[in-house]
């Protein structure tokens, strides 16, 4: 008897492959954030920093366990959350365009950061406080347009997605003409993304958020599998069509928006990775949605490593580089997967 | 024998529109049971009550002497597998991915494919000879070997009743043959219930243990090949002159559409009309 | 064996050589003291600070201004003036501290203003151990006070009250001359381009205009307003004053489309001026000047 397909094999195995070797890339992403950054260092200071000797060295010490570690970590959770939330939003509306903020999560939580740093309000908690509002706001709204009696059209969801966000976009661009001062310059740093508004308190708080998160995500993968077969035939292998998409949508435009508040609008990696991921390692959730969490992660820290020490003054917006990055590389997958 | 699907007095509409009115029958367990009948006569609603996709507004339905309702999604599909007339085509997964996900039902959330389900995996695609693709994407395939695969999926749920919705649409001849060859083995093997909707009289006659003639949302006849497909019922049925006759091939009746021409030419001489 | 003189000698020495010992420990701790800043906080500043990081351009002119331009360690990308600070490190923007920068520089004071710089980089430097004084410069009066406050920071109290002296001794000059007269000419001030922006009453640049005579056009509540042509050509302004907060290419290009209206008043008596931005926007001593400019600018009869 032929032997089974390489795509059969068993999954497990393959997970913990995926896993291991994109949680090295993690390592290393973790370790070259930690050693780098926009004041200057040698190789050996930081080896002796980091096993320990921090009383040898305790600006550097400093700087990598109370500046870079907690940005670090936020890169990592970031990044994973984002490549996830666009790994569910395009097995969910089984459209291959669709990102974490599709659902009018960034028309809506713009215009709350926005109302909150005119307010003059600082970044926690109150900017992140009218961010949150302002996604779930949206989230709602967009939810009520799309659901007619009791089902949930994918096309009525995403078109509901654009219009709010296309409507905050408008309130938001009239928002900025009215900004002359300074808060612009907080305004902009918000909507490209930006790393540098969270401490350390704030991002243990986030990773205790999102953990729960990522964890219904991964229970729900095989599911997502099915449900790209479609509705009606996912049904019929006994998915819960009604139940399991909405809990995918709420859990996942939940841990969106939480990330947001933290950092603006961060684009292109929820877009891009789950492609470059997919491509990769096949289509199957239960392996993407680690190699997500563990690949976005590290690209995320690297991006934001690049946006910390590239500009000779001052730091760039992480969403710069992710763009810069990103695009050229969707472009890329795109000619690929003609192929 | 155990009664596999039991329907009574199922009606549904679509806003003011009825689209089936009353409808009653039960069909046996390892029956071959089509149902044919006009556009629009209902069908496809019926095979989405059946499968449970759809809870029609009056009526009930019984799955193995259970009612539908009393069944979890997930035990439903461990009963029922059903093969859309249209499967999906632009899903990434490989074939032995997307018939591996017939398993799916009797794993728990956290479960993982075990030895036993991937061998279910492989007899099932040997079964309907797709093994040789079993590495190929779902997109690269025709439309007959697309078929194939999902009835390999189908079967590999492991189900009392396999559903079809016209499985046959859009297969070139061999590929029907072999289809329908294919279901009948499962019967006869595994004792399986097949319930099809079928356009191809023809077909339905050499195959079924019994027919369902529907139209407009009614059942006009019910029962074996030769009662069911008679010259009368069917023109009622269809609205158009056919001949009955016997197939050569086995004692059935074998339907012939007839031609204007023919017809002005002297048809109704041939039938002794 | 110790003598009875011995002995008394001895005894008056131990509270001496106690109080010696005494002030050494007073002196090793007294290297900071606790001081409030103009934002109400309490910080324990060092008394002799050799490492200063400027959060702001305008902190920047001031400590310079004081002749304490060695103390500085680090300034933002912004710190222009004077040509010293440009070759000093930079620790990014003042909306946007870099601070691991900060950090590296091993700075034992940052000078940051209240209104401007990111609270949370303020927080996470003192988190670090790294005292951060905030004054708050926000029109003529407190400009002074700022430098009096940076001169005691920096031990430059002299120098910080003769500068004081000087920047009242100017405005005063001005305000005297102006009180003279009756007429206030109708003063338009144009920050930005386009859209075209003025400053309300709530900023620096009306406290200027006022103070130099002027009446300024575009007070109300808005701080930064902006204005169609149309609306500026309403209020019908006999002088005005083009400048922009960035380096704009081309004010005279601007000016120029101001004249083509030629029922202003302005226009008519030819008072469209375009001045350096840098004067008006720091409450620095350089805003003193901006101050003379404008009441050159408003009242040239009384100032030559």
């Amino acid at each position: 008897m032929k032997a089974t397909a390489p795509h059969a094999y068993p999954i497990l195995k393959r997970i913990l492959a995926v896993s291991l070797l994109l949680g090295l890339l993690l390592i290393i992403s973790a370790f070259l954030g930690l050693s780098m950054g926009s004041s200057e260092q040698n190789i050996r200071q930081i080896l002796a920093v980091l096993a320990g000797h921090a009383d040898q060295y305790p600006t550097l010490s400093s700087i990598v366990w109370r500046i870079r570690l907690p940005r670090v970590l936020l890169a990592a959770l970031v990044g994973a959350t984002l490549s996830l939330g666009g790994l569910v939003f395009q097995a969910l509306l089984r459209n291959p365009l669709a990102e974490p903020y599709i659902m009018g999560i960034s028309g809506g939580s713009a215009v709350g950061a926005i109302i909150g740093i005119l307010l003059g309000m600082s970044p926690f908690p109150g900017v992140a406080f009218f961010a949150f509002a302002g996604s779930m706001a949206t989230l709602l709204l967009v939810l009520l347009i799309a659901s007619t009696r009791s089902a949930m059209k994918k096309e009525t969801l995403i078109l509901a997605g654009v219009m709010v966000n296309a409507f905050c976009a408008s309130v938001i661009m009239f928002l900025i003409s009215l900004t002359q001062d300074s808060r612009l310059h907080n305004i902009l740093f918000w909507l490209m993304g930006d790393l540098s508004m969270s401490n350390t308190h704030q991002t243990l708080m986030l990773m205790v958020a999102l953990l729960p998160c990522f964890t219904v995500l991964f229970l729900l993968a095989r599911p997502m599998n099915i449900l790209l077969m479609g509705e009606e035939m996912a049904a019929n292998m006994g998915v819960d069509v009604r139940l399991i998409p909405l809990v995918l949508l709420l859990v996942t435009s939940f841990m969106v928006s939480i990330v947001v508040c933290h950092t603006g609008l961060l684009g292109f990696v929820g877009l891009v990775m789950p492609h470059l991921l997919r491509l990769l390692f096949g289509p199957d959730h239960r392996l993407l949605v680690p190699a997500c969490i563990l690949g976005g992660a590290a690209y995320l820290i690297l991006c934001d490593l690049l946006a910390r020490s590239l500009p000779s003054q001052g730091e760039m917006p992480v969403g710069v580089i992710t763009a810069m990055v990103g695009a050229p590389l969707f472009i890329l997958l795109l000619r690929r997967s003609r192929q | 024998m155990k009664t596999a699907l039991a329907v009574k007095d199922l009606s549904h509409s679509y806003g003011r529109r009825s689209v089936l009115n009353a409808v009653s029958f039960s069909v046996q367990e390892g029956e071959f049971f089509i149902i044919i009948g006009p556009n629009g006569s209902g069908k496809t609603t019926l095979v989405r009550t059946i499968s449970g996709s759809l809870r029609p507004q009056r009526g009930q339905t019984e799955i193995l002497g259970c009612p539908i309702g009393s069944y979890s999604g997930k035990a439903l599909a461990r009963s029922v597998a059903v093969v859309t007339q249209t499967p999906p085509a632009d899903i990434p997964f490989t074939v032995a991915e997307v018939v591996l996900m017939g398993r799916s039902p009797h794993l728990s959330l956290l479960a993982v494919e075990k030895r036993k389900d991937l061998q279910l995996a492989e007899r099932a695609m040997s079964f309907t000879n797709v093994q040789h693709l079993a590495g190929r994407r779902l997109d690269q395939l025709s439309a007959g070997e697309r078929q194939r695969v999902f009835v390999a999926r189908a079967i590999c749920q492991q189900p009392r009743i396999i559903v079809l919705d016209e499985p046959t649409a859009s297969l070139d001849l061999a590929h029907q043959i072999h289809v329908m060859d294919l279901l009948e083995r499962l019967r006869m093997d595994e004792k399986i219930t097949i319930i099809m909707v079928s356009h191809d009289l023809n077909l339905a006659a050499m195959y079924a243990d019994r027919l369902l003639l529907l139209k407009a949302g009614g059942v006009v006849s019910l029962g074996k090949p030769e009662e069911v497909l008679t010259f009368q019922t069917l023109e009622r049925a269809y609205g158009c002159v056919l001949l009955v006759d016997e197939n050569p091939v086995k004692k059935v009746p074998r339907v012939t559409l007839v031609p204007n021409s023919i017809m002005q030419a002297g048809f109704r001489s041939l039938t002794g009309q | 064996m110790p003598t009875g003189a011995n002995l008394s000698t001895r005894r008056k020495l131990y509270p001496i050589v106690i109080m010696l010992m005494l002030a050494l420990v007073v002196a090793k701790t007294s290297e900071s003291r606790l001081a409030r800043d103009q934002a109400g906080r309490t910080v324990s500043v060092p008394d002799n600070p050799l490492r200063v990081v400027s959060l702001a351009p305008s902190i920047t002119e001031i400590v310079f201004a004081l002749g304490e331009g060695d103390r500085l360690k680090g300034v933002t990308q912004h710190c222009d003036f004077p040509a010293d600070a440009q070759s000093l490190p930079k620790i990014g923007s003042y909306v946007h501290p870099d601070l691991e920068r900060i950090v590296a520089l091993k700075p034992d004071l940052c000078i940051a203003v209240r209104d401007g710089n990111p609270g949370n980089v303020v927080a996470e430097l003192e988190a670090l151990g790294i005292p951060v004084y905030a004054v708050d410069p926000r029109n003529l009066d407190t400009a002074v006070d700022t430098v009096l406050e940076v001169g005691q920071l920096l031990n430059a109290t002299t120098k910080a009250q003769h500068l004081a002296n000087e920047m009242r001794a100017r405005i005063e000059r001005v305000k005297v001359r102006v009180a003279g007269t009756g007429r206030r000419p109708r003063v338009f001030f144009q920050i930005g381009t386009a859209p075209i922006v003025s400053a309300g009453t709530n900023t620096v640049i009306n406290e200027l205009i006022v103070a130099a005579g002027g009446q300024n056009l575009a007070e109300g509540p808005a701080s930064y307003p902006l204005f169609s042509r149309e609306q500026v050509l309403a209020l019908q302004p006999e002088v005005i004053i083009i400048t922009a907060m960035t380096k704009e290419p081309d004010l005279e290009q601007v000016g120029a489309e101001w004249r083509q209206y030629e029922g202003l008043p302005a226009v008519r008596n030819n008072r469209i001026f375009i001045v350096d931005g840098d004067l008006f926007d720091r409450p620095t001593p350089r805003l003193i000047k901006g101050l003379e400019t404008l009441a050159g600018i408003i009242h040239p009869e009384l100032f030559r």
